[in-house]
């Protein structure tokens, strides 16, 4: 296998170049050779979801991680019949790692607040190519961990005296 | 029902040689009296022969006798084919036989059997061990009788002969007779051994079949291949002793048999010599002599086939001689319409092994009631449920329904009033209508016309499956078939003129998730050929496959200025897509979206190993079609390792004009444009009504398409027709085409419309989205509560709030049971579970 991708004149704009340079800015795909990076890249799908679509929803397992390539979003978490912002996400987003390693039952829904063009890819598809180069699930879950825990050193860094009340539930990094 | 009493597997094997064949084993023995007289009378015509007619040269008297010689060879031959007919004939129909009873005996044996095993084994029994019983069977009365009576017919007129000779030619006879038996008993021995290994080695593909997900997701091929090779090695190694031993017993027959002559010739030859026999005679005893041997020899094989049809029968019959659990079809009397009450009293189950799986249960639910059945993983729910279920059968207690003991119901009983919902639902291949008429055609009996029981109709099933939630799906099946031209006329003429209605009200909404048929713009979800023809081929040499290899098209794509840019183009993508999936396995997924198919990938790899040394004008004819192929197939919305570059688009537009131009003056007939007041054949019902195709995969679209078109059916009054023809999808093999989901929702539809008196559900919403999940409970509290008895094993209790009854399984034992309320309020086992999820 080479790198005839970047030298591919018919694919100077094709949508396979692009997913790839997406996936390799991604730090959850980050520690994947190129050689399995391009099967994923090819895998992926190309999606628009209109405005007030859902991307996906609270209870469901969609099963699917997104990369936003264009448009905003919001993260929403209802409760009891009322529905909570939590956050807008924007372009260059990615979300659903955690979503790829195994069955994930949504917590939040993510309501596209402009037209939102995504990068798709499945857990299916993404398991099935593991299966086939099971040497890399060590790589993935390093990167997983990596993340998680950095996540949690932002939260202890940023929140202060206001949120003292979440302090006392922090600790995912522990689990 | 069978007729006979004894169960197939009691039956001994001499009782298949009369039972359904004794007119035709009589007509079979009168034959052979016959034969045999036959066989016989050319000996004496022999004899005459040289005695009287050449003795004394007579020719009246020769050509008399070798008349008569003639007639009875003739006539004997005629016999011997009519004799082995009809042994043929009771042979086959004793297969025929064996393997229909067999089979609708081990239907009825009991779940705990077929845990154990494996389906391989079950089809080698059906399909090989019953062969050699059966050809026993069809020779079960001829071989013996027409061979034991020549041979004593001959040996009669051997000893009218001469009694010394023959007493002395005769007498190898008992010592093969003491030697050959000596031999069978290690044949038999080995041929136990043999089937047992035939066993484990049917088993074993049965096996790796089942299991070929493990199998290919682990990569464990060598482990497999050790296994099943180990077994072809034992089974060759047997089968060459057994065909030893089997060859030595014939060898040793044929020795002995031989050496009659052997005696004939130096007894004979001196009596001869000293002038005390005559030469006639001799001549006659050697040919009678060697008569001997054909019927000897299809005595002794006949023997072989006895003691092998004999050990074949029993150990296959051994195997499968277990009691049904339940008793099948209920005798005097009709099926009981039972109430729907469930009593269950002390109820306990062990297994064969002595392990306690379930022990004082006891609980009752009034008609109509439901109850969940909750509890951790190996609890005991769903044996439980099998056990009300009457598929296990309890070892103690009692468990009621409508008041009948549940064990002395018959499962006709039990399939009229209950409806059972497994855990992994299977669906069998055929349509989506057979499988969700499945339980109501099984009620239905040849002889029951009086019960009422007609198949749902249309309206029933699609009230099911409305609710069940599996409707979206079956209007979406509807709506990607392709119609053919001779059977939907009047249809294909309707969505014409829907089509244009479509247009007209939803076009301008579905713009986005659709790709209209325009003349004027270059289609992206369709191949770059379906660009070219820009309409539906009419001949094969314009179909996709065809058009590879159609002369008038490539010379087109040449005079076009096309074919150039095309192979460069299909260069590109062999290459890209090589090298994207060159090292992944044939897995449908990852070819979806390819243009190169999971079998072609091989044949690519090379080509593109040639690609690189050579330019396009250097290739051969068989690449350059290959290449050429790939651009044809192209299409860029699907595959996006490579871009459509945009002179290529333009000169494709210009070329479907010239195309049209041309093929309307050479051939007219060959293609049926694209136009939007006719329909194309080639395309989906929903492909005709958008008059374009579909460019999402994504389901929130698909909902928002689906709510669009249904609006337009019901408006046309088109959506029970689609709806019928959706049910005629073919599911595959397994329900293969079917996602896990839909085959859970036909599964639960296929229980539904029976409407049973007690329904039982075994975990069976576990591969649905909660959206699915929560329709199917909805159903339940409002359609079924207070009509059916409902017990429902759970897994994910957020569905549990509405049951009229909750019980909290632990180790096989009901620990607590009440409303949701009541249970949450004690902060029992309930509560903890609901806490720990």
């Amino acid at each position: 296998m080479n790198l005839s991708a970047k030298n591919n004149e018919s694919c100077e704009s094709c949508e396979f170049d692009e997913s790839l340079k997406i996936l390799r800015e991604i730090p959850f795909f980050s520690r994947i050779p190129l050689e399995t990076l391009k099967v994923l890249a090819y895998l992926c799908t190309r999606e628009t979801f209109k405005q007030g679509d859902y991307l996906f929803n609270q209870n469901d397992d969609d099963g699917q991680a997104f990369y936003i390539i264009s448009g905003n979003a919001r993260l929403t978490h209802t409760n009891g019949g009322d529905e909570q912002e939590i956050r807008d996400y924007a372009e260059g987003t990615f979300l659903g790692g955690l979503t790829l390693m195994g069955n994930m039952v949504r917590l939040f829904s993510m309501k596209a607040l402009s037209d939102v063009t995504c990068l798709i890819l499945t857990r299916d598809k993404f398991s099935r190519v593991m299966n086939q180069y099971p040497d890399l699930m060590p790589k993935i879950i390093a990167a997983l961990i990596s993340a998680i825990r950095s996540w949690e050193e932002r939260f202890l860094n940023a929140s202060d005296e206001s949120c003292a009340a979440c302090k006392k539930r922090i600790g995912v990094s522990l689990a | 029902m069978e007729k006979a009493k004894v169960p197939i597997v009691k039956r001994p094997l001499f009782s298949w040689i009369f039972s359904d064949n004794a007119k035709l084993q009589i007509l079979l023995l009168f034959i052979i009296v016959v034969t045999v007289f036959a066989r016989v009378l050319p000996l004496e015509m022999q004899k005459r022969i040289v005695n009287e007619a050449i003795f004394l040269r007579k020719i009246d008297m020769l050509l008399l006798y070798c008349g008569i010689y003639l007639a009875s060879v003739i006539i004997a031959s005629v016999l011997k084919y009519l004799i082995n007919l009809l042994q043929n004939f009771i042979g086959q129909q004793a297969l025929a036989e064996m393997r229909k009873a067999l089979y609708h005996h081990i239907l009825t044996l009991p779940l705990s059997f077929f845990r154990k095993t494996q389906p391989g084994l079950v089809v080698s029994s059906l399909s090989n061990e019953l062969a050699a019983p059966s050809d026993f069977v069809g020779m079960a009365v001829g071989v013996p009788i027409i061979n034991v009576l020549t041979l004593l017919a001959f040996a009669g007129y051997l000893l009218w002969l001469n009694p010394l000779l023959a007493a002395v030619s005769l007498s190898i006879y008992p010592l093969v007779l003491f030697l050959v038996p000596v031999l069978q008993k290690r044949v038999n021995i080995i041929n136990k051994r043999r089937v047992e290994a035939a066993r484990d080695f049917s088993g074993r593909i049965g096996e790796s079949i089942t299991g070929i997900h493990e199998i290919q997701g682990n990569g464990a091929y060598h482990i497999e291949n050790r296994k099943y090779d180990g077994l072809v090695d034992k089974l060759r190694k047997i089968r060459f002793t057994w065909e030893a031993y089997r060859a030595a017993i014939k060898v040793t027959n044929n020795l002995f048999v031989n050496l009659g002559p052997f005696l004939v010739f130096i007894l004979g030859g001196y009596l001869a010599i000293k002038g005390r026999l005559e030469l006639g005679a001799l001549v006659a005893f050697l040919s009678a002599q060697e008569k001997l041997y054909d019927p000897w020899k299809e005595l002794i094989g006949f023997y072989q086939l006895y003691q092998d049809g004999i050990v074949n029968y029993k150990k296959t019959m051994d195997y499968f001689d277990i009691e049904p659990e339940f008793a099948l079809e209920p005798v005097d009397r009709k099926p009981y319409e039972l109430d729907g009450s469930l009593d269950i009293n002390d109820l306990s189950y062990e297994t064969d092994t002595g392990i306690q799986l379930l022990e004082e249960i006891t609980f009752s639910l009034k008609p109509g009631e439901h109850m969940a059945l909750v509890g951790f993983s190996g609890s005991g729910k769903s044996t439980l449920a099998l056990c009300v279920g009457q598929l296990y059968k309890y070892t103690g207690g009692s468990i009621r329904i409508g008041g009948k003991v549940i064990s002395e119901l018959t499962k006709r009983d039990m399939s009229q009033n209950m409806g059972f919902v497994s855990q992994t639902p299977f669906i069998f291949n055929g349509t989506i209508e057979e499988n969700l008429l499945y339980s109501c055609a099984a009620r239905i009996r040849e002889d029951s016309a009086d019960l009422d029981d007609t198949l749902p109709n249309l309206d029933d099933m699609i009230s099911i499956l409305q609710q069940t939630g599996i409707f979206a799906d079956v209007l979406r099946f509807g709506l990607n078939t392709i119609l053919t031209h001779d059977k939907h006329k009047d249809l294909t003429s309707t969505i014409v003129r829907v089509r244009q209605n479509f247009q007209r009200d939803f076009g301008e909404e579905l713009s986005d998730y659709v790709e209209f048929f325009n003349e004027d713009k270059y289609l992206y979800h369709s191949s770059i050929s379906d660009n070219l023809t820009f309409g539906t081929p009419n001949t094969v040499a314009f179909a996709d496959v065809g058009l590879i290899k159609n002369e008038y098209f490539l010379n087109f794509l040449k005079e076009s200025d096309l074919t150039r840019p095309l192979l460069s183009l299909g260069s590109e993508l062999s290459k890209q897509t090589v090298d994207i999936l060159g090292n992944l396995p044939p897995d449908k997924v990852f070819f979806e979206q390819s243009p190169i198919g999971p079998e072609e990938l091989d044949e690519y790899k090379s080509l593109v190993q040639r690609l690189k040394k050579k330019k396009l004008h250097q290739l051969s004819a068989q690449d350059s079609g290959m290449l050429m192929e790939q651009a044809l197939r192209f299409r860029p919305g699907k595959h996006k390792m490579v871009v459509l570059p945009q002179i290529l688009e333009r000169l494709i537009l210009e070329g479907r004009a010239l195309f049209k131009e041309k093929i309307s003056k050479d051939d007219p007939d060959a293609i049926s444009f694209y136009d939007m007041s006719s329909y194309i054949f080639s395309q989906t019902i929903l492909n005709n009504i958008f008059f374009g195709k579909s460019t999402t995969a994504l389901p929130q679209a698909q909902e928002k398409i689906n709510q669009f078109i249904i609006q337009l059916l019901i408006e046309e009054d088109l959506l029970e027709t689609i709806i019928e023809i959706g049910l005629q999808f073919q599911v595959g093999s397994k329900g293969d085409k079917l996602s896990g989901g839909q085959r859970q929702k036909l599964a639960i539809a296929r229980a539904f419309i029976k409407t049973p008196k007690m329904l039982i559900m075994d975990e069976s919403t576990s591969a649905l989205d909660n959206k699915s999940q929560a329709r199917i409970q909805n159903l339940l509290d409002t359609r079924w509560k207070g009509k059916s008895t409902l017990i429902s094993v759970i897994h994910r209790l957020d569905t549990i709030k509405n049951y009229d009854k909750i019980a909290v399984m632990k180790a096989g034992k009901i620990g607590e049971m009440g409303t949701y309320d009541e249970l949450i309020a004690k902060k029992g086992m309930l509560y903890e579970l609901i806490g720990k999820k």
